[in-house]
């Protein structure tokens, strides 16, 4: 894949609402993710980083100017229109998002799920100690935005949920 | 092996540490804040992960969502900066138990040196001169009395856990004394959560002139020559030159022994400062040691040719410092200016907002660096610290005439910055004459009109 390549994906995901692109090639692994605010995080590998910016263009997610205009237009919520009655529920530290306490057990919640506020949704897995997190909010869980054993940042959407 | 490192830091170093990882083929996460989305340090790293809001207590501080991030994106060390958890002994053992290379000195040497007053008493014992005070913190009132007037009018009362200039207060008389010891116990209990103090006898118009240390983890402890800081405002730098124009060849060799041993009495790794006060006759006095790399560490690196911040992540790495002291070459002379967001002409009030038209200053010994950038917007909750201009000339003459001529290049606009009080300096008979000392900025404010800027 050269850069032209990768240049052109991170276009359509830009302009698409893919969240998540992944490929991987002989000696080359690609995995493009949407970050919360809205700009993409990517991780590559395939041997060592070569000091020249190579790699590194491609793992910018905007010259500064740009990303400026696109910030000014979206708000933080990643650019998405904020719909009423819908409320996500954020990741309140770093570390690894589990939907389950431990791998034999049942999820703690499903799709359409009803949760109360201090209801326990998902468990995010820091330096060893696994947090419980709880809703804050009553609902009903419309979607779930991370995958079981993701790393999630401060703040990045997990469960979208319908208030009420 | 480092191949990744994380960045614990915003603005400008931030950005330095990005850029020697870049050259160096090493990986970079930077953490941030949401107030920092659109800084140019996450833009250029590799990997970002926030880590909390605007607030530094709500994420540069946050040790442990730090090292959360280091875990889940498999780092093998952490560049502190300067400021934030950079001379946190806690933070650098948690990296350690972590499994993650600390960038700088042990745990231990932090702790020493970060307590002022066991600092003092470690290198007293290594043969370096303290200034006259007492032998630690102070128990009450009347103790440290007897000690003011042991040592004599005027003295300084400073926090054991402070730094950077902060929490000081000076009394002339037992009078005021009484005053001023109150006030220094409760500001240092606000600003570092602890209100032990100590006291010195307190030099007047001194010079303050510092000394860059690099040791490795092999035993080897060299200095890269001195910066004189002389010019302040309320104890913050605003302009470093090295070499000091005060220094003679022979104080400088002594001052860095002195330097060199204090190191050693820490037994100190990685990059580091020794600040000294040296009086008008050129006695001189160890102040603190900075465990860190320092804010003005391009003026050490223009004139020695090394880069400071490389050779922190090579020792970190396990490597030998692959030269002595008798290679350490000086070369010209440089002089850094720093410019905040702040207003001169309203007693340095500070100027957050958006960064319109921007044109930094370039050409031959001219070296910017910056975080900041056309269409930026400063956000309110950091210091103010928005560049720093470097000069590099043959000589003093010629570096001040470069400064000069790139501050007047110098456009930032949208907010007001301190561009015009570094013109006004540069152009000041005292300070081209190298008489500034530590009561040199004040003095110069006092007898300059406000509209020169």
């Amino acid at each position: 894949m050269d850069l032209k390549q990768i240049k052109q994906i991170i276009d359509l995901m830009k302009r698409s609402e893919l969240t998540e692109f992944a490929v991987e090639e002989e000696g080359f692994k690609l995995k493009i993710r949407r970050g919360h605010n809205g700009l993409p995080l990517i991780t590559s590998s395939g041997g060592t980083v070569p000091p020249y910016p190579v790699v590194s263009e491609a793992s910018v997610a905007a010259p500064p100017a740009s990303a400026v205009a696109g910030a000014a237009a979206a708000p933080a919520g990643g650019g998405e229109k904020e719909e009423p009655g819908i409320v996500y529920i954020k990741a309140p530290m770093v570390g690894t998002f589990y939907r389950a306490p431990s791998p034999e057990s049942p999820p703690y919640v499903e799709l359409n799920a009803k949760v109360a506020e201090n209801a326990v949704v998902c468990i995010i897995e820091a330096m060893k100690i696994m947090n419980e997190i709880q809703a804050e909010v009553k609902g009903t869980v419309l979607e779930i935005l991370v995958e079981n054993g993701q790393p999630v940042e401060y703040g990045q959407r997990l469960f979208k949920v319908k208030q009420g | 092996m480092i191949q990744k490192i994380l960045i614990a830091n915003r603005g400008e170093i931030a950005l330095r540490i990005v850029r020697a990882c870049r050259e160096l083929g090493i990986k970079t996460l930077a953490v941030y804040s949401e107030a920092d989305v659109q800084s140019l340090h996450v833009q250029l790293a590799d990997e970002a992960i926030c880590i909390g809001g605007p607030k530094s207590a709500d994420s540069y501080l946050r040790a442990e969502r730090i090292i959360s991030a280091a875990e889940i994106a498999d780092v093998d060390a952490i560049h502190p900066g300067y400021g934030f958890l950079s001379e946190n002994a806690k933070f650098a053992e948690q990296c350690e138990s972590c499994n993650i290379k600390f960038i700088g000195p042990k745990a231990q040497s932090i702790k020493i040196m970060g307590d002022k007053a066991v600092a003092r008493e470690t290198v007293r014992k290594a043969g370096v001169p303290t200034v006259p005070g007492s032998d630690g913190p102070v128990d009450s009132e009347a103790a440290a009395v007897k000690i003011a007037r042991k040592i004599g009018y005027p003295i300084i009362i400073k926090a054991v856990s402070g730094g950077g200039g902060r929490g000081m207060r000076i009394a002339h008389n037992d009078v005021s004394f009484a005053k001023e010891y109150h006030i220094a116990r409760s500001e240092a209990e606000k600003a570092f959560n602890d209100s032990s103090v100590y006291i010195e006898k307190y030099i007047q118009g001194p010079r303050h002139i510092e000394f860059q240390i690099l040791a490795d983890s092999h035993g080897k402890v060299m200095h890269l020559g001195e910066r004189d800081c002389s010019v302040q405002r309320r104890h913050q730098k605003l302009i470093e030159e090295s070499p000091s124009p005060f220094l003679t060849s022979d104080l400088r060799k002594r001052m860095g022994k002195a330097a060199i041993r204090a190191a050693e009495s820490a037994e100190y790794e990685s990059a580091g400062t020794i600040e000294f006060i040296v009086d008008a006759k050129g006695e001189f006095y160890f102040i603190e040691m900075n465990t860190r790399i320092q804010v003005e560490h391009p003026v050490t690196e223009e004139v020695t040719g090394l880069d400071l911040i490389k050779e922190q992540i090579r020792i970190a790495a396990g490597e030998k410092i692959n030269f002595d002291q008798k290679d350490v070459e000086f070369r010209g002379h440089a002089i850094e200016c720093r410019i905040n967001a702040e207003d001169p002409t309203r007693n340095f009030t500070p100027s957050p907002g958006t960064i319109g038209l921007y044109y930094a200053p370039g050409g031959h010994g001219v070296r910017v660096d910056s975080h900041i950038y056309s269409g930026y917007t400063i956000p309110p909750y950091y210091d103010s610290l928005i560049s720093k201009l470097i000069a590099h000339g043959d000589n003093r003459k010629m570096a001040l005439e470069r400064m000069y001529r790139a501050l007047s290049e110098y456009l930032v606009r949208g907010i007001k910055t301190t561009i015009p009080l570094h013109k006004a300096i540069l152009s000041d008979p005292v300070f081209i004459a190298g008489k500034a000392t530590t009561a040199y900025l004040e003095e110069f404010l006092s007898r300059t009109p406000p509209d020169l800027f």
